[in-house]
């Protein structure tokens, strides 16, 4: 098979790698002068850069949820601004999340590029990435919003640099209007640092390739990245298949939200559904259009794409229906504030592909990201903190091999938790257990990962704040391998306060104690098809019970 | 030293070949060996390698020795059968580290981890905890020590065993007392623990630590003897010093109470070779740029220093180590070339040394970066490796034809540029995020080549980035084995903090550094190092409140703590672009230790007069990447060029085992000491 004539695979290749490591400079800059942990530690952030049309042409590892946001986020915010009205040095702020993709939190900063040759914009560049307050009516996290309004100061695509120069009101407006304003303003100089870094490689990629072979060249490799795609999906059986599940909860009231989704592979278009979900909540699970497109590219790479580096080509296969006023099409001024119901329903996809491919698919993991903060005073400093953690969960077991145990949800598996001698400088919990789940992990003929098992007490008053999804329903398993129970918080275990909560804002005094048990991965294939030598070697590794290995395998300690 | 002991000898064992590489004191002379690697006996190799320089081993003043065993062991899951003693409750802090995959699994939904360096079997906790300022919680419960090595010993069989308690970097008391009980319980087993090994903040990093040092040491600890052995067997009666990771040697006593120090060390010595380089060319800003067969190593020297890092990974396992802030990318001679879908790609896979590239003619038939050198025209087939070998120049071709030139539509010479076309996008990215994480402009540096392929693709690299010159330094080949020779003895200590500097008084931190020098200066007696030639140097890494990253600044006589934040501020606006209000808050307190050593002589060369003629050898069609066309090269004998000689592009220097291209737009010019530099003619 050959090239494009105009340019050769080579030049590609190298513009390709120029393209790659400017997205890498960026990140490198960002991490270098984040003032958030959650940036600097946890990586929560997606960087990415988009030609002149807006197609996707480079992007350096980050949230992947962040990445396919950006994508959305880039149009839909230039369309606002609109792009004869941006100028070289301008600095766009977006947190709209109908537009940008995401809850009020994550704040995408936008940078137009200028070819220094003609003054014509040939690129732009987008740097999402989590800021810790920005005035939302509890600090923290917001839990039970009813509307967008309750979920701090929104700006459409506002400039907060003109021709490189701050623009000290909108600044000033930011700083006022967080409870956190030195860390949100530190990150802010941060993504803008990042950008500046961007920019000047990318005057220089230009001024290297010239305009004309910079255009051949991203051509070339939008074309690439739809040729590969195409062939891949090719590969993937045709058909259509439909699987539901359930969030929890809106937030608000304790009823379950229903999921569902059809995916459909035909004709070279993989369809993505999600007709048959519940309306639009009154809580804030509500997922903005472009957050479920995001979710959807998420899914759609893993299959089609997943060791080459993303552009825009790769995705125009890709179709994604859900109703305006849905569940995952959420429109003003439904509120989004934890939107992480796409966590869950990243999985759901996985779960009507797994219909289809069986062979292929691995059975669910622990479902979802568990994540908790606690806010409260420091002793030492006197001041506030609002600190958060990521837990792991166990993934499924796979056709091939049992899933790892208690790693980061699939969906920001190269996210970090957060080290429990971090955790302990700098709030008021004391961490008196945080150790895998013996039987937790899904049996089957490939065993699921296992969860986690976590204690806390509180050594001062404050507030806890669980984010925790798929508390309702267990991690499914293929083929005949067993599920397995559920995520769980036990608020206040052993106490006549005991009981079990989902995402929830908790009052907590000092003393108390919280236990989180995190989900394992489902099993896949029939338990007794366990290799018994693997079943025997699960037991001393402590990864099951004696009990389990006897009553789910069939294999006794005594026996050879 | 003693009158006779009068030369120095490195030895450096790499993927394929041992260097070994002598030094005469007194003239300068430097001499190279080379014997190939023998993985499994590694010391072998070295004893060969030796062998064949024929040194009288009694007249050595030093031998220093840079050895990737450990490195190797942990690649090869050939360590010590390791056991973690932790506190109770949380068993899994090894298992489970940070909970992430690796950044190149992002889109891998169905990710397998490797298998872990120790058994969740040979895991047990132990009641202890300590808070987060350091007090007691739960007493260490001693008879819980002795049940969990029991078992882990009796039962599980364990040769080694980490211990590593939460907040155990604010008092190792419950460590120490756990390894005194197993220790007397079980002398023969080796016990590691995390305040001892790094006593630093967050606990997966330091058991991580730990866990490699227990698990690589009884290894190391065999090796060493035994090369000691047969040195000594030799006659051989001077120091005999070990490579470390971040800097210096250290003695073999020392490397075996710290093998950990030693596993990052291959590229060390080259490292140490390119300050030493610095200094010695005033070229107080350099890229050391190491190309070998599998791999290309980048570090950046500024002011004559070596950049740093405090943390590195070895197979996804950090490491709290002092190590030189090497990036590599996994691409050399033996990288394969093949096409995706109309798209060139060089790397990461390698052909290696067997079967090696398809002109070795060794059975590898996929085209290599090697290959393509050779049909570019910048290996002459008939004096390879100084003519130990023969290359198969038609098999390269049709190779290159058939795997790129067949798929891509591009002629053989034109494929075969494409191919290091991408390995220089590659190399260039690298070097960038080398230099953009350190806020410099890679333009003002100068780039050191050398490795085999180094003097190669250097050239090309400064072409593309805008580097004024390239230095090419005697026998590149032997350049990181040169460098060893030039290692001082060091020690580093280091302690997390985390209070803010303002909260600190300046009469705490005076006696904080000095119980730590106090450290090191026992350390170096130890190492036979007398108080003459010891030094101790003071550095805090400073940050401010919240951030993660810290910034390492050089601590004077008298600490002024106002001094400190102003310098602090200096530096984060120079790496950063900014400087803050915020408070400065303390992450690590450090010391190293300094055991000075004599630098190693540098013969100054006479200019030999007639011109670079004399060393003409003949000339060749090569490509030139200034024309992008094959071009006639003239091609010069290293050995007969002298100081000030001058050639213009486009030209090759080659000296059997590593060729200097010089492109069109490109001179050279031979400085005293023999080195080649190559510069640019554009602008000059």
């Amino acid at each position: 098979m050959t090239a494009r004539t105009d340019i050769d695979g080579a030049t590609v290749e190298v513009v390709q790698s120029y393209l790659t490591a400017a997205a890498n400079e960026m990140r490198a800059t960002l991490i270098r002068t984040a003032f958030n942990p959650v940036i600097y530690e946890v990586l929560d952030f997606g960087i990415s850069i988009y030609d002149a049309a807006m197609d996707l042409i480079a992007e350096a590892p980050g949230l992947t949820f962040f990445l396919g946001a950006n994508d959305y986020s880039v149009r839909k915010v230039m369309a606002h601004v609109g792009s004869e009205n941006v100028e070289p040095g301008d600095i766009i702020l977006s947190n709209y999340p109908y537009w940008n993709a995401a809850h009020t939190y994550d704040a995408t900063l936008l940078a137009p590029v200028f070819d220094p040759s003609d003054g014509r914009l040939f690129a732009y560049m987008c740097i999402r990435a989590h800021w810790m307050d920005l005035g939302a009516k509890d600090p923290g996290y917001v839990l039970d919003s009813t509307d967008m309004h309750q979920e701090g100061v929104v700006f459409p695509g506002t400039k907060v640099f003109r021709r490189g120069q701050a623009n000290d009101e909108i600044i000033d407006l930011i700083r006022f209007n967080s409870r956190m304003p030195d860390l949100v303003i530190g990150d802010l100089n941060a993504q803008v640092a990042a950008l500046r870094t961007g920019e000047r490689r990318l005057h220089e990629i230009v001024a290297k390739f010239t305009r004309p072979r910079l255009d051949a060249a991203i051509a070339s490799i939008m074309d690439h990245g739809e040729r590969t795609t195409a062939a891949a999906l090719a590969n993937l059986p045709q058909g259509s298949w439909t699987a539901s599940d359930i969030i929890d909860d809106d937030g608000i009231s304790d009823e379950p939200v229903a999921m569902q989704v059809t995916v459909t592979i035909q004709d070279g278009v993989f369809e993505v559904d999600f007709a048959g979900s519940a309306a639009a909540t009154r809580g804030p699970v509500n997922m903005p259009f472009g957050s479920t497109l995001a979710m959807c590219k998420v899914v759609f790479k893993s299959l089609t794409s997943p060791d080459r580096p993303s552009n825009a080509g790769q995705t125009r296969a890709l179709k994604v229906k859900a109703e305006p006023g849905t569940l995952f099409h959420a429109v003003y001024p439904a509120p989004t504030f934890t939107l992480w119901t796409g966590i869950v329903g990243l999985e759901l996809i996985h779960k009507a592909l797994a219909k289809a491919m069986p062979d292929r698919m691995a059975a669910s993991s622990g479902g979802d990201v568990p994540g908790f903060m606690m806010i409260g005073t420091h002793p030492d400093t006197g001041q506030m903190f609002a600190i958060s953690n990521n837990d792991p969960v166990g993934w499924g077991a796979t056709p091939c091999h049992d899933g790892a145990s208690a790693l980061i949800h699939l969906s920001e598996s190269i996210v970090r938790n957060t080290p429990l001698e971090v955790l302990e400088t700098k709030t008021t919990m004391l961490i008196e257990r945080a150790e895998l789940r013996p039987d937790s992990g899904g049996a089957g003929q490939y065993r699921g990962g296992l969860g986690l098992h976590r204690d806390i007490r509180f050594l001062t008053d404050g507030e806890f704040l669980t984010v925790m999804k798929k508390t309702k329903s267990p991690p499914w398993a293929l083929e005949g391998g067993r599920e397995t129970d559920p995520n769980t918080v036990i608020l206040f275990p052993g106490t006549e306060r005991e009981r079990r909560v989902s995402t929830k804002r908790t009052a907590v005094a000092a003393g108390d104690r919280i236990t989180l048990l995190t989900a394992g991965g489902g099993g896949y294939g029939d338990p007794a098809k366990r290799d018994r030598r693997r079943v025997r070697e699960d037991v001393a590794e402590g990864y099951i019970s004696v009990d389990a290995a006897r009553t789910v395998y069939g294999v006794s300690s005594d026996d050879g | 030293m003693a009158a006779d002991q009068d030369l120095r000898m490195a030895v450096d064992i790499g993927g394929t070949f041992v260097d070994a590489v002598e030094l005469d004191m007194m003239t300068g002379a430097f001499r190279l060996a080379k014997a190939p690697t023998t993985p499994g006996e590694p010391w072998r190799g070295v004893t060969d390698a030796i062998a064949k320089l024929a040194t009288d081993l009694a007249r050595l003043e030093v031998f220093i020795h840079g050895t990737t065993l450990g490195l190797n062991a942990v690649l090869e899951r050939r360590g010590a059968v390791t056991g973690i003693i932790i506190n109770d409750g949380f068993r899994d802090i090894f298992m489970i580290g940070r909970g992430n995959v690796p950044d190149d699994h992002m889109y891998d939904f169905q990710y397998e981890p490797p298998e872990p360096l120790v058994k969740r079997r040979r895991i047990a906790g132990v009641g202890c905890r300590l808070d987060y300022k350091g007090r007691e919680l739960v007493p260490l419960d001693e008879t819980g020590v002795r049940a969990a090595a029991r078992h882990l010993v009796e039962e599980q069989g364990v040769e080694a065993i980490a211990i590593c308690f939460l907040f155990s970097f604010r008092d190792p008391a419950h460590e120490q007392r756990a390894a005194e009980i197993i220790r007397a319980q079980y002398p023969e087993v080796k016990v590691s623990i995390s305040s001892d090994i790094a006593r630093e903040h967050r606990e997966y990093e330091r058991t991580s630590t730990t866990v490699l040092d227990a698990y690589i040491r009884p290894i190391f600890e065999r090796y060493i003897d035994r090369l000691s052995g047969a040195l000594d067997d030799g006659g051989f009666a001077g120091r005999f010093l070990v490579m470390r990771s971040g800097g210096g040697a250290m003695t073999t006593a020392a490397a075996k109470a710290s093998p950990t120090q030693t596993v990052l060390s291959g590229p060390a010595g080259g490292i140490i070779g390119a300050a030493f380089m610095a200094d010695l060319l005033d070229r107080r800003d350099l890229i050391s740029f190491d190309v070998g067969g599998t791999s290309l190593d980048v570090c950046l020297i500024e002011n004559a220093q070596p950049v740093t890092a405090h943390e590195a990974e070895l197979e996804h396992y950090p490491l709290l180590i002092p190590t030189y802030d090497i990036r590599t990318i996994g691409a050399g001679g033996g990288s394969i070339a093949w096409t995706d879908e109309g798209l060139l790609k060089v790397g990461p896979q390698s052909a290696g040394a067997e079967p090696g590239p398809i002109c070795y003619g060794r059975g590898g038939d996929r085209p290599t970066v090697t290959d393509a050198a050779l049909i570019l025209g910048y290996v002459d087939p008939d004096r390879f490796l100084e003519g130990q070998m023969t290359l198969d120049v038609a098999a390269a071709r049709s190779g290159i034809e058939r795997w790129i030139g067949a798929e891509l539509g591009m002629d053989v010479e034109a494929a075969a540029a494409g191919i290091y076309d991408v390995l220089l996008a590659r190399t260039v990215g690298a070097v960038r995020q080398v230099t953009v994480e350190r806020g410099r402009d890679p333009a003002t540096f100068s780039l050191l080549a050398f490795g085999g392929a180094g003097p190669l693709l250097a050239p090309l690299v400064a072409r593309d980035m805008g580097i004024r010159e390239v230095i090419v330094p005697i026998v590149p080949s032997g350049f990181s084995a040169w460098g060893m020779l030039g290692a001082d003895i060091v020690n580093d200590y280091a302690r997390t903090d985390l209070r803010l500097l303002d909260e600190v008084s300046a009469d705490d931190l005076e006696s904080l550094f000095a119980a730590m020098e106090a450290d090191a200066s026992a350390s170096l007696a130890d190492q036979g190092i007398g108080a003459d030639n010891a030094a101790t140097e003071r550095q805090l890494e400073l940050r401010y409140m919240g951030q993660e990253h810290a910034l390492t600044v050089a601590v004077g006589g008298a600490i002024d703590r106002a001094a400190l934040r102003r310098a602090f501020e200096e530096l984060h606006e120079a790496r950063y672009g900014h400087a803050m209000e915020a408070p400065v808050q303390i992450l690590n307190v450090r010391v190293r230790g300094l055991g000075i050593g004599r630098s190693p002589t540098v013969a100054i060369r006479e200019p030999a007069g007639g011109g670079p003629e004399r060393a003409l050898l003949n000339e060749r069609p090569a490509y030139c990447f200034a024309r992008r066309t094959m071009t006639p090269f003239a091609v010069y004998d290293r050995a007969r060029l002298a100081p000030d000689d001058r050639i213009d592009g486009p030209a090759m220097v080659d000296e059997g085992t590593s060729v200097t291209v010089i492109q069109s737009d490109q001179r050279l010019e031979v400085n005293r000491y023999g080195h080649l530099l190559v510069t640019s003619t554009e602008g000059a």
